[in-house]
């Protein structure tokens, strides 16, 4: 290979580095350019005291209040049924699971995590039809079925953080406790999690993340663009994602618009937020980011 | 010499991955005294000492063939009996290793976790179990004001006497021992081997050592593995 | 209580893994009127015209299609050069740096890099090319590189980073440059990498929805160049999903979500068996 083609080769990765700098820095200075002189207490709460709108006297009717309770509703449900559920489902493949089995599973963990994010929509979308036609007229795409679908889109990436978490750690960690009578249980319950701990807590943020970002689920599951603070798990609810998509094709004036750029700017804190304590509890941040799929 | 045998090993192979680390490898451990096992690095020393706790059964693709028979209160037992649960075992056989791994606990916390793992419910005796067997391991004049402090800041020579009081809190018959001064001081050293010699009257001891000084200064008993068989080896005293 | 304890985590494993084959199960009964006597591959073949009764969803089908590919094509290069000047190339400062930016990236949601995209890259486009609205192929493919760029940077410099230290040393005392270590050692050793990095992005570039769905148009036709407006199997199913629940319009939808599925299933059987050839090859 001559010397030429090596430079080529040097100044062309150079060449998109400084692209890709050059992609994200636009996006982030055009976000906030538009967007930063409008995050402020308006923007959250309309005309509405901070207060009285925390303490849900009054309804918040031009503000990202109800979008941002409702995203905070969402994602608290949605890790509360996964989490149990994948780290349950992550120790028994990490543990338990042996040959056939294991394969057969992992197969479809790994399928549930490739499926795209729309379809799983369509799916908790089915699901509210079905429930709705055999079980009860009461249910309709709401927070419950968004949970429960947002639930379903994370769970691979618990049960995979936890899984790795525990089958990495160093051999002689497992003999520890064995070797002073302990049982597999007791083995798992005092020294296996309690050492992988800051694996799963990273797959946990990772999780909560993913839903707090996330458009295509709960487009098709219960989220619109007016309906105020929850009330009940039944109902429909707004969530931040939703409004920026929203606000995207459907503004009507420069007020609008610019809410839609401190939406973006708020979500987009949240979600760098978490990714940044995932990347602090946890070394390989790069697996993280290959499971965020 | 005619001391009663404590554990007897008969016409024992064991492999792994195909490799034999013991290939009809007989052996009597006599009661309360120190054996030493020596030999080339990497030969099975290590890997021997699980077979003594069926530890070895956590290593993947593990083949053991033979008998091994352990004298527990005047009764020779064998460990793989189907009614013998491994749990059982390791509480009467105890394990010291290379490098020391307290639990990420207090001290308090790593001694006693054997008892709570044993189901034992006492707080009361809790204490004084505690006391006793860090007693035994030379350990608790040092941290007898500091039981609830985090195990993980003692020294090297500290947390491994933390690991043998650990290991002694059940009162285990035997103490298997592998390498357990290699990661330490020599000084360090020096005071775990003294506490060794001591344990001799109520334990009986099987270490596995490739100093050839440590072996003549602390064991009554060497054995060379070579081969995949035991070869008896002359102490100096 | 271990035995509780272990059917328990049984239960948790198997229900986990039974959701997979209940989202099949589910797209299939919903979409079954329209699939059966063997309409399927008449559904992918045929145009959409509700107007004569096709509800095919053949221009859906190749909008994703071309949308992906031409994505990929823009973020491959791209990824592999950033990815060589993270591993190889750039001093180890700005290296980390670059490596901190990409990270970061993948953390931005999905709908911000839409909604930037339609008042900054739309207009651009048009612009740029005189005509047309900007919503179409071309601004969406530009858009999702920079979404699955991320992805793709991280998992090569993984991969990258795998290849032991020594095989490198043995290049470089030998009088190999950075260039020949990259060329001659890492990348044979990084291949199985590599493959399943495009793998997996191509599997999200063609199950993104909010970018297609807010960037390229959306027209129910066949793209006939970059610049026209096409929808994607994803944006479709977002767009139908407030129609009648008995109509075949709401049916096709679930056609496309089996489509989808069936790829991303394939997407995984690949990455798999690339895993499994690789495996092979070291013994």
């Amino acid at each position: 290979m001559s010397r030429w083609m090596e430079r080529t080769m040097i100044v062309f990765c150079w060449i998109c580095g400084l692209v890709l700098l050059a992609a994200i820095a636009t996006i982030f200075g055009y976000l906030l350019y538009q967007g930063l002189g409008t995050v402020n207490l308006r923007l959250i709460f309309g005309n509405i005291s901070a207060v009285d709108a925390l303490l849900l006297r009054k309804h918040v009717f031009a503000g990202l209040f109800p979008a941002m309770v409702g995203t905070l509703a969402v994602v608290t449900l949605s890790v509360g049924f996964a989490i149990p559920v994948g780290i349950a489902s992550g120790v028994y493949m990490a543990e338990y699971a042996r040959g056939g089995v294991k394969w057969v599973l992992g197969f479809c963990f790994d399928i549930l995590a490739g499926v795209p994010s729309i379809v799983i929509g369509l799916f908790g979308f089915a699901l509210a039809i079905f429930l709705h036609r055999h079980f009860s007229a009461g249910i309709y795409p709401s927070l419950f079925i968004s949970s429960l679908s947002l639930a379903v889109l994370v769970l691979p990436y618990i049960i995979r953080s936890t899984q790795f978490a525990l089958e990495n750690l160093p051999a002689e960690t497992r003999l520890i406790a064995v070797a002073l009578g302990a049982t597999k249980l007791q083995n798992i319950v005092y020294v296996l999690i309690p050492k992988s701990l800051s694996g799963i807590f990273s797959g946990v943020i990772l999780a909560i993340g993913r839903c707090a970002e996330d458009t295509a689920v709960i487009l098709l599951t219960g989220a619109v663009a007016f309906a105020g603070v929850p009330k009940s798990l039944f109902v429909q609810y707004e969530a931040l994602p939703f409004y920026i998509y929203y606000i995207s094709s459907q503004y009507a004036n420069q007020q609008e618009l610019s809410s839609g750029y401190g939406a973006s700017i708020i979500l987009l804190l949240i979600c760098a937020l978490l990714f940044f304590v995932a990347s602090m509890t946890q070394k390989g941040v790069t697996y993280q980011a290959l499971y965020r799929a | 010499m005619n001391d009663p045998v404590k554990i007897k090993i008969e016409h024992l192979f064991f492999s792994y991955r195909d490799r034999f680390v013991l290939r009809d490898a007989n052996l009597r451990i006599a009661e309360n005294t120190i054996t030493a096992i020596i030999g080339p690095s990497g030969i099975g020393k290590s890997t021997f000492l699980m077979t003594l706790n069926r530890l070895w059964e956590t290593i993947p693709g593990a083949k053991l063939q033979g008998r091994i028979e352990i004298k527990f209160q005047g009764q020779f037992q064998e460990i793989h009996d189907r009614n013998y649960p491994p749990t059982t075992l390791r509480r009467s056989v105890g394990m010291v290793f290379q490098t020391p791994n307290p639990l990420p606990m207090n001290i308090f916390g790593n001694v006693s976790f054997p008892l709570k793992l044993a189901g034992f419910r006492q707080k009361s005796k809790m204490a004084d179990r505690v006391e006793q067997a860090l007693k035994r391991a030379y350990l608790w004049d040092e941290v007898k004001d500091r039981l609830n402090e985090d195990a993980l800041l003692l020294s090297g020579g500290q947390q491994q006497r933390l690991c043998i009081a650990r290991a002694l809190i059940l009162e285990p018959e035997i103490l298997l021992l592998d390498e357990p001064t290699s990661s330490l001081d020599p000084k360090a050293g020096a005071v775990i081997e003294e506490l060794l010699v001591n344990l001799k009257n109520s334990c009986t001891l099987l270490i596995v050592s490739h100093y050839q000084d440590q072996v003549q200064r602390v064991a009554d008993i060497v054995f060379e593995l070579a081969e995949g068989k035991f070869v008896p080896m002359p102490v100096w005293k | 209580m271990e035995k509780i304890t272990e059917r328990i985590l049984t239960a948790s494993a198997l229900i986990s893994a039974f959701i997979t084959v209940l989202i099949f199960a589910f797209l299939l009964i919903f979409g079954l009127p329209l699939l059966q006597g063997g309409q399927w591959f008449g559904l992918l073949a045929q145009p959409w015209s509700p107007r004569e009764g096709l509800y095919g969803i053949r221009p859906m089908l190749l909008g994703t299609v071309y949308i992906s590919l031409l994505g990929m094509a823009f973020a491959l290069p791209l990824s592999f050069g950033c990815s060589a000047l993270i591993s190889v190339f750039a001093p180890r400062r700005f290296g980390g740096f670059l490596r901190k930016v990409v990270q970061l990236m993948t953390g931005v949601p999905t709908v911000v890099y839409g909604f930037v995209g339609i008042f900054l890259l739309v207009p651009m486009v048009r612009e740029i090319f005189q005509g047309g609205s900007g919503m179409c192929v071309l601004t969406a493919s530009l858009m999702l590189a920079v979404l699955i760029s991320p992805t793709l940077i991280l998992f090569f410099v993984d991969g990258f980073d795998r290849v032991p230290r020594s095989y490198l040393n043995a290049v470089a005392a030998l009088g190999g440059n950075e260039a020949q270590q990259f060329i001659f050692v890492i990348l044979p050793n990084a291949w199985k990498s590599v493959l399943s990095g495009i793998v997996l992005a191509f599997g999200r570039a063609m199950g993104d929805t909010l970018i297609a769905l807010m960037i390229a148009g959306n027209a129910v036709q066949v793209p006939g160049s970059v610049l026209e407006s096409a929808r994607t199997l994803t944006a479709h199913i977002a767009l139908v999903i407030a129609s009648d629940y008995d109509s075949p319009e709401f049916k096709s939808i679930f056609a496309c979500g089996l489509t989808l599925y069936l790829f991303s299933t394939m997407m995984v059987v690949l990455i798999r068996s690339i895993g499994a050839i690789f495996g092979r090859k070291e013994k």
